[in-house]
């Protein structure tokens, strides 16, 4: 029996629903999108499953540059969506093609991915790299950036509604890079970047490392390197020495801490090297 | 609880036990093409369709399918004659032990579906999720790219 202490499995059609069920059975109630973490990790106290399936969250949606994905829509349902592929050169698909199997994007769904926080999600730590924001509601809808999202525990009783990727600013340009033993299996490492540059120079830059084998977290660091670089390859060399320094890794039954450090500095050239390449003509 | 499946097509009702898995619940109906591999969604012998995309039946909450069509390896074939897919398995001499090959099939009939012409790299991509530890993935490559021309010439008459 996949769950056998699950003493009832609900559908609610609308948000308020799902939020009363949460209320009513508090501790006992278990939010999924796909479920599949659900089943992988089997938790003893969960009594109540609450699918939100059937709420109507399922969409990609763009406005004047920005994206809105609901909670509910399916990783493959991101990936083929086309608008997303002018979105930053098609980081967005070039990363989720890397996520597990067909088979698995089918299931989790991109709400599901943000709240189970596995550290080797590669769709957090692209999307902490945007800069993205996701919408939580307990009845009033509050929107925070991705990263106070975690702990995620932190916010029980809420329900993650919706996630956005902001419109990308005028000289920006991202990258992302995964390292795993197979195209199936999940990060040893990943890395994402954002740059952001004007007149010549790099103004922002946000650089994540995930599966360290932590959850995705910034490098602020290699990111002092590169703010009012040119983001020549020197600089790119010396962002990537400082990630292998700085960059926050262990050992577990995956990796040594110490591959990993070196992953991190390959990641890094890798990802800004990228970047750097896809930034508008002026700017590169 | 009680739910209602269009499995292969015939609308059913069944009594679920609320944990239970998708992959559970078929087989105690008899649908025994549907497999239990590792459990956890690495194999992908227990793909099935659910609304015509392939999934892991073993990570599916059957009541998350209540009101679903369900596709398994026992609906493929039509009035007797195989599918394109289950013709060129054989053909091409894609099965040896056939434990992967119910998952495999589906899994590529949902790429089929969605991606009519697909690349190589696509096929590979497309069964990333079904192991095989028989005969290695080439004969099934060149069986779904067979099936995918075949399936093309049909549609196009």
């Amino acid at each position: 029996m996949g769950l056998p202490g699950v003493k009832e499995f609900v559908r609610p059609e609308t948000l308020d629903q799902a939020l009363e069920l949460l209320r009513q059975h508090g501790e006992r109630a278990w939010l999924i999108g796909g479920g599949i973490d659900l089943v992988l990790f089997a938790p003893q106290d969960a009594e109540v499953v609450v699918d939100l399936g059937r709420l109507p969250l399922c969409y990609v949606k763009e406005e004047a540059g920005r994206f809105a994905i609901g909670a509910t829509t399916p990783l493959r349902e991101v990936l083929e969506d086309r608008s997303l592929e002018g979105y930053m050169v098609g980081v967005v698909p070039q990363m989720l093609h890397q996520v597990a199997s067909p088979l698995l994007r089918n299931l989790a769904t991109m709400g599901g991915t943000l709240v189970s926080a596995n550290p080797w999600s590669d769709v957090i730590t692209l999307f902490l790299a945007l800069g993205a924001q996701v919408v939580l509601s307990d009845g009033k809808a509050q929107t925070i950036p991705l990263e106070n999202l975690y702990p995620a525990r932190a916010h029980r009783g809420t329900i993650l509604t919706e996630v956005y990727l902001p419109a990308p600013a005028a000289g920006s340009a991202a990258g992302f890079w995964k390292f795993g033993r197979t195209a199936f299996d999940v990060a040893l490492l990943n890395a994402a970047c954002l740059v952001r540059m004007a007149g010549g120079r790099c103004v922002e830059a946000r650089l994540v490392l995930g599966g360290r084998p932590g959850l995705g977290t910034r490098v602020p660091l290699a990111e002092k390197v590169l703010v009012g670089s040119d983001l020549g390859d020197a600089t790119i060399d010396r962002a990537a020495e400082v990630a292998r320094e700085s960059a926050d890794v262990r050992d577990d039954r995956r990796a040594s801490g110490d591959w990993r450090r070196e992953l991190a500095r390959v990641g890094v050239k890798k990802v800004l090297h990228e970047a750097r390449g896809r930034l508008p003509g002026g700017e590169r | 609880m009680r739910i209602t499946l269009a499995v292969n097509g015939t609308r059913r009702t069944f009594d679920a036990h609320p944990g239970e898995t998708l992959l559970e619940l078929l087989r105690r109906e008899g649908y025994v093409g549907v497999k239990k591999g590792c459990g956890s969604g690495d194999c992908g012998a227990c793909t099935v369709l659910l609304d015509g995309r392939a999934v892991n039946s073993c990570l599916v909450l059957a009541g998350k399918a209540d009101g679903s069509d369900v596709l398994t390896i026992e609906g493929l074939s039509q009035g007797g004659a195989l599918h394109p897919l289950q013709e060129a398995f054989l053909d091409e001499g894609a099965v040896q032990c056939g434990y992967c090959t119910p998952g495999m099939i589906l899994a590529a009939l949902d790429l089929l579906t969605h991606h009519p012409d697909p690349s190589e790299e696509e096929v590979r991509e497309g069964i990333s999720g079904n192991l095989c530890r028989c005969t290695g993935y080439t004969k099934e490559l060149r069986a779904i790219l067979v099936a995918a021309a075949k399936m093309r010439e049909a549609r196009h008459g």
